[in-house]
């Protein structure tokens, strides 16, 4: 056995390649440091530039550049189609300054926003408008300017045959509103202080709870449907059966948000159909009214044993929910020029915009930098 | 030749870009909200000097002939240049008349600017809340470049448009009406109430 050379060479290996084996563990180590630490700068500096385009940063070249590209992609992202359009848009702005051409080419995408974003909406509509647009299209062929004001935006029109109808029902709720619901609220705001009338209010939120879950199941928002599910959970348990909202604290902070099945089925692509005033329940429309009934049964408060008692509650709940926003329909209609007009437009928009966010969520997420 | 072309496009980039970022969407209409806030919390004044004061505010921060043009939409053509100022001018009181009293009310709630969306090289979403204590009310303000400044042409309240809501109700007063008529509308309204 020659001892003496295995030791000299375990000396050696013990010597030389544990040592080799250290210093270069030493040296990977460093340069995994440096590496590392070169990679958060250069992450850093991407998020400062390109992470925030919404925002304003230190950094303008990069950012503005992402900011007045990327969003315009991102608003019109669920069509493909639109996306090429945006392109020579964005082209002829930056490119050429003639006014006319680009508020004619500005005109193409955005008015195909306006009639892809809602099929049923433009085939439902009452005879009335179609024959309107249909005019202002070939009168606008003179008038760029025109044209491109009125691209800018997507008009929300919603269809209102029952017209006489629904002004009657307006007419109708309104004076319940003024003459029965605004004293009893004033009443019960004397009686009641706001923090506990918000509890209230929370508490009835809590309890539709259903509404919402289910709505954003069939939206296929299954995060959303798990937020909802945790807001539920944590406000019934430690918000005291939901009269108080530990959710929405700094600490936890799980969105609030709201769906229903009108809303549902107007993500399915869906057109609201046309106006409907309900006595009582108030603007609604076609597709709404549909979803109202599926909400009524997902709703816990409609099955209390007599029925009277479920409609009581309800009207309660009512009551302590307008208290919390009296005034907003009396400076609705004094901001109004024709009220009814108004709380329509509003309706109608309202709705188009939950359904037109609620699309947008339930694709699959955009590309980075917008958020 | 390849670096010379590259340092050339950066410099096209920059030239391009700058323009667009004369003055932040966002921070300018922070700067005017804080303004106007500025205005509200000031306890020397009283309800006709603030008044005053944000009237002149509302002319900076707004541009009150895009946001009268796109209240009219196509009908703004219907108009004839005198009744175009009379418009601008009778919208202004009408809006003055109506938010005058809520804006008065304003007692400390918070606003916070979430954030700023380019629509386009010239325009721009600012999206804000108000906190109060029951809830969350998002504003959005749609801003247009002109002449190097970012001024406000439309509100969004809850997500409803205020042009396009009055648009709505111009356009429904137009299908029936003359816009000398719809003008006699609009200054009994001032008028009145």
């Amino acid at each position: 056995m020659d001892l003496f050379g295995h030791m000299s060479l375990q000396e050696e290996i013990t010597n030389l390649f544990p040592m080799n084996l250290t210093s270069s563990g030493n040296n990977y180590g460093e340069g995994m440091q440096i590496m590392k630490r070169l990679s958060f700068w250069v992450w850093l500096f991407f998020f400062l530039t390109g992470g925030c385009a919404h925002r304003p940063d230190p950094v303008p070249s990069l950012s503005s550049s992402l900011a007045s590209f990327q969003p315009r992609q991102f608003m019109v992202a669920s069509n493909s189609e639109q996306i090429a359009l945006v392109l020579p848009e964005t082209l002829a702005r930056s490119g050429n300054g003639s006014g006319d051409d680009e508020g004619n080419l500005n005109r193409v995408p955005e008015e195909r926003m306006a009639t892809t974003a809602d099929p049923l909406e433009s085939f439902q509509s009452s005879p009335e408008p179609p024959e309107k647009a249909g005019s202002e299209k070939t009168e606008s062929k003179g008038d760029l300017q025109d044209e491109k004001e009125a691209g800018e935006e997507k008009e929300v029109t919603i269809a209102d045959p029952l017209e006489p109808f629904n002004r009657a029902m307006f007419q109708f709720n309104d004076k319940l509103y003024f003459w029965a619901l605004k004293p009893v609220v004033r009443g019960y705001n004397e009686v009641i202080p706001e923090p506990a009338r918000i509890s209230v209010q929370n508490f009835f939120i809590n309890l539709a709870f259903p509404i919402r879950f289910v709505s954003r199941l069939l939206q296929a928002d299954f995060s959303g449907a798990a937020a909802e599910f945790g807001r539920f959970v944590v406000n019934t348990i430690w918000g005291v059966g939901g009269l108080f909202d530990p959710s929405s604290s700094r600490q936890l902070n799980i969105p609030k948000g709201d769906a229903d099945l009108g809303q549902t089925l107007g993500v399915y692509g869906l057109g609201q159909g046309f106006y409907l005033v309900w006595p009582i329940l108030g603007p609604s429309s076609a597709r709404d009214s549909a979803g109202l009934v599926g909400n009524y049964f997902l709703y816990p408060v409609s099955y209390i044993p007599p029925l009277y008692a479920s409609f009581g509650v309800r009207a309660y709940e009512e009551v302590n929910n307008t208290s919390l926003r009296i005034g907003d329909y009396e400076s609705l209609k004094e901001a109004a020029i024709d009220p009814y007009v108004a709380l329509r437009d509003a309706y109608a928009q309202y709705r188009q915009k939950k359904i037109e966010a609620r699309k947008g969520k339930s694709e699959p997420p955009k590309p980075g930098g917008v958020r | 030749m390849k670096r010379q072309f590259a340092g050339l496009s950066m410099l096209l980039l920059f030239l391009l870009v700058l323009p667009v970022y004369a003055g932040a969407p966002l921070d300018t209409v922070q700067a005017d909200v804080n303004k106007v806030l500025d205005v509200l919390r000031d306890k020397t004044l009283n309800n006709e000097m603030k008044k005053e004061k944000l009237r002149v505010l509302y002319g900076q921060m707004f541009d009150e002939g895009e946001l009268s043009r796109r209240s009219l939409g196509l009908n703004w053509r219907k108009l004839n240049p005198a009744q175009q100022q009379e418009f601008i001018h009778l919208y202004r009181e009408v809006l003055e008349k109506a938010y005058i009293d809520k804006i008065l009310a304003y007692t400390n709630e918070k606003i916070v600017f979430t954030k700023e969306t380019m629509l386009s090289t010239d325009q721009a979403e600012v999206q804000t809340k108000i906190i109060t204590s029951s809830k969350e009310i998002p504003i959005f303000y749609r801003v247009i470049l002109k002449d190097g400044a970012w001024k406000v042409y439309d509100v969004f309240v809850e997500n409803v448009s205020l042009a396009m809501n009055y648009r709505s109700q111009f356009n429904s007063l137009l299908a029936k009406n003359t816009p000398e008529q719809l003008l006699e509308i609009l200054r009994k309204k001032v008028k009145g109430q």
